[in-house]
């Protein structure tokens, strides 16, 4: 009865103008008055997660000054709670959905329902599935594969030939980008440094503390010693790796050590020589591309191909580390 | 003759009032009905879209309360299952891994039984904990997930039967909805009207005197673990169809969900108090709120905020508690008074 009352009250109020285009949604990017477009951003992460806080300002500003008003949710990576926002998303009706897949293999029944309501879905941070890139308007974001490449040709280079052992610590295990970066890195170390030999592989979980320890794990099952380097799918987690190895009385140094991200822990690491070399990620391109891509969609400037655009794979050694072009950002 | 009958009619009065009194004493779902009553009303006027496009937001309650439902099982004999997030994962992943989905989903199900029937051989014949028993069995079932998928999402042979499950099949009911609401039937009926079900309570009320009366508490206990189980197979088999992919992280916002709507729904963690309808209402209370808050564009942490304040309401609001409150604060005052 509670609720057959409130569904009365809730059609008298949905025939008023802020009903069901979800246009009396709170404001989040403080865009200006004269919001053009309704968005929903469904992203797996915000301000609980170092990316997503600095993802997340560059996004509303510049969705702000193009007239979009944003509405975002964090499902905090889990699959279900996003195909849930998804739902809700669709029956608010705006014009444009923004998603960030949490698990890119549940996300087509989503898209599916965005098509079939006639809502364009752009992509953002990591790309959907090859089969599901029909049900989409555009991705922008990091070339989460090109990561994983450019990463072991540092490996590579300075492997110069040699036979070396390497762990490998990983991102939250079945995540889309981890499982990209990975194959990206281990495809590109099997093609262009076959001499390097995984040893070990361990989720990290995208934090520090995870990866000390699975490194610390994996140095005790492989030996010290047969341990010539170090793959790590971001910063924070090879910062972990780095202590791990400290514990032991391994010199970082005399190891290969290569990462992605660039970030505020990792780049001191590159200038200190404890990481030989990082790939710079922005997540302040990723998160204005994000808003842009979306205006770009919205207002027909796509001609009706898939937009793609990836964010430059930038390769951060000792030699550039202090270049303002790769100023770490989060 | 008149003052008679006056009289009469003043008693029977008076006991329809005792009996009605004594009768809503004994229900536990007064505080759910309040919050639903709160929520639904200051979100029909704020958010209105919560119910005309109440689909989705049966499919919210149904996403939190099914788990829940199970849950509420074991905990009306006192006991904790702290595995059903991690048996929705691995159930799942069973599942997505066998070709064939008729038998997947029997296989899934099946796992759901097994994994219920081991953590009842835990608590009754090994005699430990329900709750250390069953994080054990959260960290196992996790880890199994993760190995048998091979630490990637498992995707259905058969993706276009999964997305047709997400689709409504009886009006705007999708099958989801219509197993959840079949869930809350057969569970209300099994602890209110079958023999069994409701010695459940007795069990979680006194289980000295449940087995002075005669009431095989043993098999109880198992009857309820397995019940869970299966329920959060179910929803591991429900999730991984409306997907169309087993996702070995499955589940990690559902073990605290289940837990926050069962205890908003009046059930008591100790056992022989609550019900499964007040489970429903507190899912349902709960499912409203997160909808509300979403399509509001409130950030998570303050949702995450929202639903704590209304589960501590709900704890602080126990009749019980306030009557501990009550008595405290007057041994207090009587004993500065005595000063």
């Amino acid at each position: 009865m509670l609720l057959l009352g409130a569904v009365a009250l809730a059609a008298c109020g949905g025939d008023s103008d802020d009903g069901a285009d979800g246009s009396d949604s709170e404001d989040v990017a403080g865009a200006t008055a004269d919001a053009e477009f309704e968005v929903y951003a469904l992203l797996p992460q915000g301000n609980d997660q170092p990316y997503g806080t600095t993802y997340l300002p560059p996004m509303e500003a510049k969705a702000a000054e193009l007239g979009l008003n944003l509405t975002i949710t964090n499902s905090q990576y889990d699959a279900d709670k996003q195909a849930s926002e998804c739902e809700v998303a669709v029956a608010a009706e705006p014009d444009l959905i923004i998603l960030w897949p949490a698990v890119g293999d549940t996300v087509r029944p989503c898209l599916e329902a965005a098509n079939d309501a006639g809502i364009p879905v752009t992509v953002t941070n990591s790309d959907v599935n090859p089969e599901d890139k029909d049900l989409t308007a555009a991705y922008s974001g990091p070339d989460t594969y090109g990561q994983g490449v450019a990463s072991a040709e540092i490996f590579c280079d300075l492997a110069a030939g040699e036979d070396v052992g390497i762990i490998m610590v990983n991102g939250l295990t079945g995540n889309s980008t981890a499982i990209d970066r990975e194959a990206g890195f281990e495809d590109t170390v099997n093609e262009q440094c076959p001499n390097v030999e995984i040893l070990a592989r361990q989720p990290g979980n995208w934090n520090k503390d995870d990866s000390q320890l699975a490194a610390s794990e994996m140095i005790t099952a492989v030996g010290a010693e047969n341990i010539g380097g170090v793959y790590a799918a971001d910063d924070t987690m090879v910062a972990g790796v780095i202590d791990a190895l400290k514990a032991r009385d391994i010199d970082p140094a005399d190891l290969i050590v290569t990462s992605i991200g660039n970030t505020f822990l990792g780049n001191p690491l590159v200038l200190s020589g404890e990481l030989d070399g990082t790939v710079f990620q922005s997540s302040s391109w990723d998160g204005e591309n994000a808003a842009t891509t979306a205006h770009e969609v919205l207002t027909g400037g796509a001609d009706g191909d898939r937009v793609v655009k990836f964010m430059p794979s930038v390769k951060v050694t000792t030699d550039n580390a202090e270049s303002p072009d790769v100023a770490p950002e989060w | 003759m008149t003052a008679a009958l006056e009289l009469g009619s003043g008693e029977s009065g008076d006991n329809l009032l005792a009996r009605v009194r004594t009768v809503l004493g004994r229900r536990t779902e007064g505080r759910a009905v309040a919050l639903l009553a709160v929520v639904a009303v200051v979100t029909a006027f704020l958010e209105p879209v919560v119910f005309t496009s109440y689909p989705v937001t049966l499919g919210r309650i149904a996403l939190i309360g099914l788990v829940a439902l199970g849950l509420t099982a074991v905990i009306l004999m006192g006991e904790l299952d702290l595995s059903v997030a991690s048996t929705l994962a691995v159930s799942g992943v069973v599942m997505a891994s066998i070709e064939s989905l008729p038998l997947g989903i029997v296989a899934a199900l099946l796992v759901g039984l097994m994994i219920g029937a081991a953590n009842a051989f835990f608590v009754v014949a090994v005699g430990i904990n329900s709750f250390i028993a069953t994080l054990g069995m959260l960290f196992f079932l996790r880890g199994s997930a993760f190995v048998l998928s091979n630490e990637e999402p498992v995707r259905l042979a058969n993706r276009d039967a999964g997305i047709a499950f997400g689709k409504p099949f009886l009006g705007p009911l999708t099958p989801r909805m219509l197993l959840f609401i079949g869930a809350f039937i057969a569970l209300q009926v099994f602890v209110t009207r079958v023999r069994v079900g409701r010695e459940f309570y007795a069990v979680g009320g006194n289980r000295e005197a449940a087995y002075d009366a005669g009431i095989p508490v043993t098999r109880r206990i198992v009857t309820g673990f397995m019940i869970s189980g299966f329920v959060a197979a179910m929803a591991g088999v429900i999730n991984t169809l409306e997907r169309t992919a087993a996702d070995p992280t499955a589940g990690s916002t559902v073990l605290l969900a289940s837990f926050a709507a069962a205890i908003v729904g009046g059930v008591l963690l100790t056992g022989g108090r609550g019900s499964i309808f007040g489970t429903l209402l507190g899912a349902t209370s709960l499912g409203i709120l997160q909808v509300a808050l979403t399509l509001s564009g409130v950030q998570v942490d303050v949702q995450n905020i929202v639903i704590g304040l209304v589960l501590l309401l709900a704890v602080i609001t126990d009749p019980n508690s306030v009557r501990g409150v009550v008595g405290s604060v007057r041994s207090l005052l009587q004993g500065r008074s005595r000063a």
